[in-house]
């Protein structure tokens, strides 16, 4: 097998997933804006009001050149684009300290090669893979560009994709050296995430408050935008290039140079006034934790962390989607009102409504039950990872029945997703009033609770399949079963698909309850599938063998 | 003495792969019994159909009469159990998990729970994934002792674990004995067996090999001595020393390789004739005594056929 031949190898092998996930993935999101571009540069009075309504947000991106279609690409992605470093980030943060956690490095070590070697070797895999990624990005980037009549070449393209994996191998090599200090992967990637938001805000200062400039040459974000191949007449800074390459290969030699330094499942030692205080063994029992009183509040417990990043991220997103359609106000409508066609899809997707500012907000409202069940597949795959790990083996060598032991969990979960459509319901009233959007409360309550019943019903199927089917591809299924729904209800009534196919997808079901209100037999139509997915898991688990 | 255990031709496949084949045996209130087989010969698999983990394909099992499948629930209020691998989450400290299976279980004498923390001397404030392999075992030998169960159904127990806490282990066992309590307990380690168990079966390839009281293991118990003399010597003067089983000689006749059984003296103060070089002696693996079962076996078998 010659991927077994060396470390470098063999770890560019356990990231060809993610180098195709995340560089197709990327590349579309790149590729997607491209499509509407034609649509909103219909007229000159478009050209000159999207121009216009573009720079309102300026503080996101750059604004230049917008009204060409690698223009509007580069200021549509924005920030968005960053999502990327979240791979690096992880890769980096776990890929010595995961392996020192798992006690894996230790015989990787025993063999006869220097560990400078070994770690250059894994951080030279996660440069290759970023690269492989950026040039699929830059690839798609290409062909996307050339479809929808782009004037950047391929050369551009490929180096847009550079551009992208060398500022994400500094977050990488970020990641990597923060790992030298911490104990475990998850407070290097913690620490490293907090940079990267740190790094964004930096970036954004310049075009918020232009005079304090130098501040914004602090982040490594700052040299990254100041190329933008795929606007040719913005062109490519080859220095700013240079730097995030030098700046990239000397965090990854800080980190290695820093990891030949210390013990093996030890940390970098730091000054006295930086360390944490010497820790007591305590031999008290946490008699009063509530979340060890039940399996259902252990439950609760081990979701209560995720839960809340998730409430951040559907909250944080209702609250910027109320914000955003207060700011576009009437150079919205009279944006649409100039375009037909862009009015024509916001009008579909947001249910039809007369008002494009609701209809917009309905339609945006559109992703709050796509992010819940995104939750709601993580949350199957903790399931399923327990169960073929070995971590129910005691749990249910306790006396409690297998159905209980389910059902809590997934009682658990259940728990956690009407939480999270609660704050979220509240947080975009809030907004709402602040903003001073006109909701009906009712119809709001049902565009944010409407999402539980979708979120239970992914969380189901992903237990009825964990039954037969190993984690990761209970999970990958499940992943596939949500992107497909997505694409059914999202493209499926631009592309007249027949109704039939519509209602396979369960984002039918949600329908546009801002403006409609919840559909009592979709509602309990779904409920009713979910409890059928969960009673078969039920039952399949109460009679499976474990973790066979 | 009733049997808690009772187990009747339980057989399990998975899929094409061996699991376990007619196992039976029974294992009475009170008794140590040890369950001895080497890697991958169904001590885990007959375990974990105990525990009610996974099911079995054919035969019954029971313990304390009741059904192990279908009053497994019945079943683990009175027993205490140790897996081979122990997972659990990671995140949470060794006082959680107590903790955690201690109010699942309900009962639990805190005070005892807290004797045994100290009698392993564990410290219950780090996370499990922080612990050495060790100190998880010690997390989970713990939780299955703390609610004084009828029975304890331990796989591989001390694996992990350093002489102190083995020997820690070793008076446990014998208290939960002295109190009338059971202990089934697997081990592929034949003096682990020997030290705490009153009565062994042994497996291997899935199926049950011997089931017999610890005397009898002592009596499998052989081990093979090497000589190397610098001379050639016969090696017929030493085949009805008392002691040896077997002799083979090699390195034209430099060499004695003998099979032994019991004490030695004879063996050496015979070698003390020649020029002894080296002499070793070596206890045969468990797989080497259960090859040599197999052997004897079928051996037996044919001699059995040859005389019908």
């Amino acid at each position: 097998m010659w991927w077994l031949r060396s470390v470098f190898l063999k770890t560019l092998r356990d990231y060809r997933v993610a180098i195709l996930g995340w560089g197709i993935g990327m590349g579309l999101v790149v590729v997607s804006p491209m499509a509407s571009v034609d649509t909103l540069l219909s007229t000159p009075q478009a050209r000159e009001q999207l121009v216009s309504l573009a720079a309102q947000f300026s503080w996101n991106a750059d604004v230049v050149a917008v009204d060409t279609i690698g223009g509007y690409a580069t200021f549509k992605i924005g920030i968005f684009i960053f999502l990327i470093a979240i791979w690096p980030l992880l890769a980096g943060s776990r890929m010595l300290r995961s392996e020192e956690e798992r006690g894996s490095i230790d015989v990787l070590l025993s063999v006869p090669r220097p560990r400078a070697r070994i770690a250059l070797e894994k951080l030279a895999a996660m440069w290759t893979a970023l690269l492989v990624m950026g040039v699929l990005i830059g690839l798609l980037a290409y062909v996307g560009g050339q479809k929808f009549g782009a004037d950047f070449s391929l050369v551009d393209g490929l180096i847009f994709g550079l551009n992208l994996a060398l500022v994400c191998a500094i977050f990488g090599g970020l990641a990597l050296l923060i790992s030298q200090f911490t104990r475990e992967a998850g407070p290097a990637a913690g620490w490293t995430g907090a940079l990267l938001l740190v790094f964004i805000v930096l970036d954004m200062v310049r075009r918020v408050i232009p005079n304090d400039a130098w501040i914004s040459r602090l982040s490594p974000i700052y040299y990254y935008n100041l190329s933008k191949p795929l606007i040719p007449s913005y062109g490519v800074n080859f220095g700013a290039m240079l730097f995030l390459l030098a700046l990239a290969l000397f965090l990854g030699a800080a980190a290695v140079w820093l990891f030949v330094r210390r013990d093996v499942g030890g940390t970098v030692p730091l000054p006295r006034w930086l360390q944490l205080p010497e820790r007591t063994p305590n031999r008290a029992l946490p008699v009063g934790d509530w979340s060890l009183r039940s399996v259902y509040a252990r439950g609760l417990g081990m979701i209560a962390m995720p839960a809340m990043w998730w409430t951040l991220l559907i909250a944080g997103w209702a609250i910027w989607v109320v914000v955003v359609v207060q700011q576009l106000g009437s150079k919205l409508d009279s944006l649409l009102a100039s375009s037909p066609s862009a009015a024509n899809l916001i009008k579909t997707l947001g249910g039809g409504s007369a008002s494009l500012s609701t209809g917009l907000l309905s339609a945006m409202l559109f992703f709050l039950p796509l992010f819940l069940m995104a939750f709601a597949v993580t949350q199957v795959n903790s399931w399923s990872s327990d169960e073929q790990d070995g971590r129910l083996e005691l749990l249910l060598a306790a006396p409690q029945p297998r159905l209980s032991v389910i059902l809590c969990r997934f009682a658990a979960l259940a728990t956690a997703t009407i939480v999270i459509s609660l704050i979220t319901l509240l947080a975009t009233a809030v907004a709402a009033a602040a903003a001073g959007i006109s909701l009906d409360t009712g119809d709001l309550a049902a565009a944010t609770l409407g999402m539980v019943p979708l979120g239970l019903l992914v969380a189901a199927i992903g237990y009825m399949g964990a039954g037969w089917l190993r984690s990761a591809a209970d999970t990958g299924l499940l992943s596939f079963l949500l992107v497909a729904w997505f694409f059914i209800s999202f493209i499926g009534p631009e592309l007249k698909l027949p109704d039939a196919t519509l209602k396979l997808s369960a984002f039918y079901y949600y329908g546009t309850p801002l403006l409609h209100g919840l559909q009592a037999a979709s509602v309990v139509g779904v409920i009713a599938v979910a409890a059928l997915a969960l009673g078969i898991g039920a039952l399949r688990f109460a009679r499976k063998d474990i973790a066979v | 003495m009733a049997a808690v255990i009772e187990v009747q031709g339980l057989a399990k496949r998975y899929g094409s792969k061996r699991g376990i084949n007619d196992v039976s045996f029974s294992v009475d209130e009170g008794e140590v019994f040890g369950f001895l087989g080497p890697n991958g010969a169904g001590k885990t698999t007959t375990i974990r159909i105990l525990m009610a983990l996974i099911g079995a394909d054919s035969g019954t099992a029971r313990i304390a009469g009741l059904d192990c499948w279908h009053q497994s629930v019945a079943i683990k209020k009175i027993v205490g159990y140790v897996p081979g691998e122990p997972a659990l989450d990671p995140n949470l400290t060794g006082g959680q998990i107590l903790e955690f299976f201690a109010r699942l279980r309900g009962g639990v004498d805190q005070k005892y729970l807290k004797d045994l923390i100290e009698r392993f001397d564990l410290d219950i404030s780090r996370k499990f994934r922080q612990y050495s392999t060790g100190n998880k075992r010690k997390v989970v030998l713990i939780q299955a002792f703390m609610h004084r169960p009828r029975l304890l159904i331990l796989d591989e127990p001390t694996s992990g674990l350093d002489p102190l806490n083995q020997h820690e282990f070793d008076r446990m066992v014998k208290e939960v004995s002295d109190e009338g309590r059971t202990v089934f307990l697997s081990s592929h380690i034949l003096s682990e067996v020997e030290k705490t168990c009153t009565r062994v079966g042994i497996i291997r390839a899935g199926s049950i090999v011997r089931i017999g009281g610890v005397a009898e293991v002592a009596a499998i118990k052989r081990y093979e001595m090497t000589v190397t003399f610098g001379s050639p010597v016969p090696a017929d003067a030493f085949k009805s020393l008392d002691g040896v089983i077997s002799v083979e000689a090699s390195d034209e006749g430099h060499t004695l390789r003998l099979e032994m059984q019991g004490p030695a003296d004879a063996v050496v103060k015979a070698a003390a004739r020649y020029p002894v070089i080296s002499l070793t002696s070596h206890e045969p693996s468990l797989e080497d005594i259960f090859l040599r079962y197999y052997e004897s076996d079928v051996a037996a078998k044919e001699a059995e056929h040859v005389v019908a």
